[in-house]
C-alpha cells in the first residue's frame, strides 16, 4: 500500500551523499565549472563513501542498487552541482543500454574502456531512429557534456550499439554542466564493439536513462527553489521581506508545487522500474514533467533574486542554465512526449486508466 | 517507498467503480438535468442504506472503538466515487462532516443522542456542519454568529450559507462565537435540532454545478438550545482555554478534496479519450500531446494528494502539503475538464455532454474547503513565514 517514506538503508546513503555534496561539491562549483572537471580529491571521496558503481551489478564490483536509489542520490548530487554529478559517474546513463541489451560481459568491457583512461567517460546518445547495426558507427553530436569520451553508446527505439575507437571530440564552451566538460562529438566509421536489437531491453534502457536525467533536474530545481526561497525571506523591499509580498509568495509556492509533483512522478516510475513493471510511458512522462517544471523553476529562481540572480555571484543563474541543458539529454522533450502519448493513446483499453486505478500491481 | 494498492483496497475501489457506474452516474446526471438536489425520498438513498452507506463509524461503548481507518484508503475510494459523481457523494445520507468532531469532542450523551440514530439504517438521515457565513469563508476566525448564555440555555443569532444538506438534516452543528473580537478561542459548536424555534429561513441555492446536493443558507433568530447542546460540554472549555488547543497540525480533509478533484479529472480524461478515439482524433499530434499533458498532470496531482493524506495518516505535520494537494487537485481537474471541452468542439456547446457537466462541477473543487488562492496564503505561512494575522 502507498507509503512515502524512504527505506532506512537508502536514507543513510542519501545522508552520506548530501553531506558529500555540501562539503565537496557546493563550495567549489564555480571552480569545477571553470576547470571543466571535478577535483581528484572529490573523486576519491566519492569512491570512498561507496557511491561509485551504484547500479553496477555486484558481480562486477558495483553496489547492485536500482533506479530508486539512483534517482534519490542524483537529486542530492545535482542539488549541489549537476555537472559534477555527471563528471563523477563515468558510465552515466550509457550504463543502461549496455546492461539491458549487452549484458554483464559487455558492461565489463565498457567499464574497462573508461578505466583505461582516468577521467574519461562513456556518452549516451538517444536517437529517434534505430541505426543499421551492421558494420561501423558514424554520427555527429553538436554537444555532449564530456571532454574525454572513452565510449559512445547509441540507443534507438529498438536497439543499441557502441564503439570505443574512431571518436573525435572538439571542445565547445558548453551552455551548462561544464564541470562534466563540453564537446562536439564526431564518430566516423568507428568499428562496432557490439550491436543489439531487443525492443523490450531498449525500452527499459530508455526509461532508466530518462529517469537518470530527470532526477538530476530534480536536484537542480530543488536548489533553485531553496536558494530563491531563502533569499526572498531575507531581502527586503517596501518595508518587508520580498517573500511577504503575495506576488512573490505565490510564485515561490507554485515553484515548490511544480517540484513536488515532478519528484513524485520520478519516484513512482523508478519504483516501477525496480519491480520490473511496465515503465516506459511513466518514465517518459516523468521526464516531460521535469523539463516543464525546470522551464518554470529555473528562470523564476533568477527572477526572485532580480539583478543578483543575473550575476554569477549567486548560483541561480547556473541552475537556470543547467536545468535547461539537462532537458536536452536522454532524447529531450519531444521524444519523451511522443513516448508518453503513445503509451496513453495507443493502448488497447486506456479508458479506465488501469495503471492509475491500481498503481500497477 | 511503495506505490502499490493492496488487494483488499483494490477490490473495494472496484466495488465503488461498479456502484458508481450503475448508480451514481445516472442519479447525478438526473439531478443535473432536473436542476435540483436529489429529493429526500429518492429511491437512490434507500439503495445507499441497503448497501451499508449512511451510517456512523462511531460505536457505543463496549462495541469496539470507532475505526479511524486509513486516510490513503479513504482517499482512493473518494477519488473513485467522485469519478462517477462528486455531487452525489456529498448528497448521500450520513452524519457527514460533523461526525469526526462529535467523535473527537462530544460527550458520551451527545454521541448517543446525535450519532446513535446513525447506527441504524431504518431511514436515510443527514447531519451537517455550519461554519461558513455570508461574510466569513476560509477565514473561520471571522464568523459573526453569536452565542449568548441565558440560564441553562444558549441563544444563537446569525446567518449561515453554503451549508450542504442543511434543510434535510436531523441536526446541524452550528459554529458560533461568544465574542467576535476573540477569534477561534471564543468559538463553540452547538447542536441545533430540526424544528428548533428560531432556526429557519432555509434557502436552497441554485448552483452552476454539483446540483445533486443542496447548498443551503439559513438563519438563527434567538434560537434557544439547551446548555447540554454545547459540543463537548461546559467542562471541556473550563479545562481548556478554547478551541485552539484542539487544533491539529495535520489535516486529512483537504487531501480528500484533492483526491475527489483528481477523480473528476480522471473522468474528464477518460471521456476525452473516448471521444477522441470515436472521432479518430488520436492520431493528431496536437491532440495526443494535450491528452498526454492532461494525464501526466493528473497523475502528478494524484501522488501529491496521496502523499499529503499519507502524512495525515501517520499523524505527521502536513499543513502545507495538504493545501498543496487541495490546490493542485482542483487545478488539474479544471484544466482537464476545460481541455475536454476543446476536444469536443461545438459538440460541447449543446450542454448535454458529461464533460460539460464536469466542467461546471469542477469549478467548485477550487472553491470548497478554501480556494486555490487561500490555500496559497496558508502555504505562504509555512513556506515563507508570511504573517496573516
Amino acid at each position: 500500500m502507498f507509503a512515502f517514506d524512504i527505506d532506512d538503508e537508502l536514507e543513510i546513503l542519501i545522508e552520506v551523499t548530501r553531506k558529500l555534496a555540501a562539503e565537496k561539491l557546493l563550495p567549489t562549483l564555480r571552480e569545477a565549472e571553470q576547470h571543466r572537471a571535478v577535483d581528484d580529491s572529490v573523486r576519491e571521496a566519492f569512491v570512498e563513501v561507496g557511491l561509485a558503481g551504484l547500479e553496477i551489478p555486484e558481480s562486477l564490483g558495483g553496489a547492485g542498487l536500482g533506479s530508486l536509489s539512483r534517482v534519490c542520490l542524483n537529486e542530492e548530487l545535482a542539488a549541489a552541482d549537476a555537472g559534477a554529478a555527471l563528471a563523477l559517474d563515468p558510465l552515466g546513463p550509457a550504463l543502461y543500454p549496455i546492461l539491458e541489451l549487452g549484458g554483464e560481459a559487455t558492461l565489463a568491457e565498457l567499464q574497462a574502456a573508461c578505466e583505461a583512461r582516468p577521467g574519461s567517460r562513456a556518452v549516451l546518445l538517444c536517437e529517434a531512429e534505430d541505426r543499421d547495426t551492421a558494420g561501423s558507427l558514424s554520427l555527429e553530436a553538436a554537444w555532449v557534456p564530456a571532454d574525454d569520451v572513452a565510449a559512445v553508446v547509441a540507443l534507438g527505439p529498438e536497439g543499441c550499439c557502441w564503439a570505443t575507437d574512431g571518436i573525435a571530440t572538439r571542445r565547445v564552451r558548453g551552455a551548462g554542466l561544464r564541470a562534466a566538460g563540453a564537446s562536439r562529438l564526431v564518430v566516423e566509421g568507428a568499428p562496432l564493439r557490439g550491436a543489439w536489437r531487443d525492443p523490450e531491453g531498449a525500452s527499459r534502457a530508455w526509461a532508466r536513462s530518462r529517469l537518470y536525467v530527470a532526477s538530476l533536474q530534480l536536484g537542480v530545481m530543488r536548489a533553485a527553489c531553496e536558494f530563491s526561497r531563502a533569499y526572498a525571506q531575507e531581502r527586503e523591499a517596501f518595508g518587508r521581506p520580498i517573500a511577504h509580498h503575495q506576488a512573490l509568495a505565490f510564485l515561490i509556492i507554485d515553484m515548490n508545487m511544480a517540484l513536488e509533483g515532478a519528484r513524485l512522478l520520478v519516484h513512482e516510475a523508478a519504483w516501477r522500474a525496480d519491480r520490473g513493471l511496465p515503465v516506459a510511458g511513466e518514465a517518459a512522462a516523468a521526464l516531460v514533467e521535469c523539463i516543464e517544471a525546470a522551464r518554470f523553476i529555473g528562470p523564476n529562481g533568477v527572477q526572485i533574486l532580480g539583478g543578483h540572480g543575473f550575476v554569477q555571484d549567486y548560483p541561480v543563474e547556473k541552475h537556470m542554465r543547467e536545468a535547461r541543458a539537462l532537458g536536452l539529454l536522454a532524447g529531450g522533450l519531444d521524444l519523451a512526449v511522443q513516448e508518453a502519448g503513445r503509451h496513453l493513446c495507443d493502448r488497447e483499453q486506456p479508458l479506465a486508466l488501469a495503471h492509475l486505478a491500481s498503481g500497477g500491481e | 517507498m511503495d506505490f502499490s494498492i493492496d488487494r483488499d483496497t483494490a477490490a473495494a475501489v472496484e466495488a465503488e467503480r461498479e456502484w458508481g457506474e450503475k448508480e451514481m452516474r445516472p442519479v447525478g446526471l438526473e439531478a443535473d438535468r432536473e436542476a435540483r438536489p436529489i429529493p429526500v425520498d429518492h429511491p437512490y438513498f434507500g439503495r445507499c442504506l441497503a448497501r451499508g452507506l449512511g451510517r456512523t463509524r462511531w460505536r457505543r461503548p463496549g462495541d469496539g472503538a470507532a475505526s479511524r481507518g486509513s486516510v490513503v484508503r479513504s482517499m482512493l475510494l473518494a477519488e473513485e466515487r467522485a469519478y462517477w459523481d462528486r455531487g452525489v457523494v456529498v448528497a448521500e445520507p450520513g452524519p457527514g462532516l460533523p461526525e469526526g468532531n462529535v467523535i473527537a469532542m462530544g460527550t458520551e450523551e451527545q454521541k448517543e443522542r446525535y450519532l446513535g440514530p446513525f447506527l441504524e439504517s431504518d431511514q436515510p438521515r443527514w447531519a451537517c456542519f455550519a461554519m461558513t457565513e455570508p461574510g466569513a469563508g476560509s477565514d473561520a476566525a471571522a464568523i459573526r454568529t453569536l452565542a449568548r448564555k441565558d440560564g441553562d440555555h444558549w441563544i444563537l443569532n446569525g446567518a449561515k450559507c453554503f451549508i450542504g444538506g442543511a434543510s434535510r438534516s436531523d441536526w446541524i452543528l452550528v459554529q458560533a462565537t461568544l465574542d467576535p473580537t476573540q477569534g477561534r478561542s471564543a468559538q463553540r459548536s452547538f447542536f441545533v435540532e430540526r424544528g428548533t424555534p428560531g432556526l429557519g429561513g432555509f434557502k436552497i441555492e441554485k448552483k452552476m454545478g454539483l446540483k445533486a446536493y443542496e447548498s443551503t443558507s439559513f438563519t438563527l433568530e434567538d434560537c434557544r438550545v439547551p446548555a447540554a447542546n454545547l459540543l463537548g460540554g461546559e467542562e471541556r472549555y473550563e479545562r481548556k482555554a478554547g478551541f485552539k488547543g484542539a487544533m491539529q497540525t495535520f489535516n486529512a480533509g483537504r487531501p480528500v478534496i484533492g483526491a475527489m478533484a483528481v477523480g473528476m479529472g480522471r473522468a474528464a480524461l477518460d471521456e476525452s479519450l473516448r471521444f477522441a478515439r470515436e472521432h479518430d482524433l488520436l492520431d493528431r499530434v496536437r491532440v495526443r500531446d494535450r491528452v498526454e499533458a492532461m494525464a501526466r498532470t493528473i497523475r502528478g496531482a494524484r501522488l501529491v494528494c496521496l502523499r499529503a493524506g499519507w502524512l495525515a495518516e501517520q499523524e505527521r505535520p502536513n499543513v502545507p502539503e495538504a493545501s498543496m494537494a487541495k490546490a493542485l487537485g482542483a487545478q488539474v481537474c479544471q484544466e482537464a475538464t476545460g481541455l475536454g471541452l476543446e476536444l469536443l468542439g461545438l459538440a460541447a456547446g449543446t450542454g448535454d455532454h458529461l464533460i460539460e457537466k464536469l466542467y461546471r462541477d469542477a469549478k467548485a473543487m477550487d472553491i470548497v474547503e478554501g480556494t486555490g488562492q487561500i490555500q496559497r496564503v496558508i502555504m505562504s505561512r509555512s513556506l515563507v513565514g508570511l504573517k496573516t494575522r
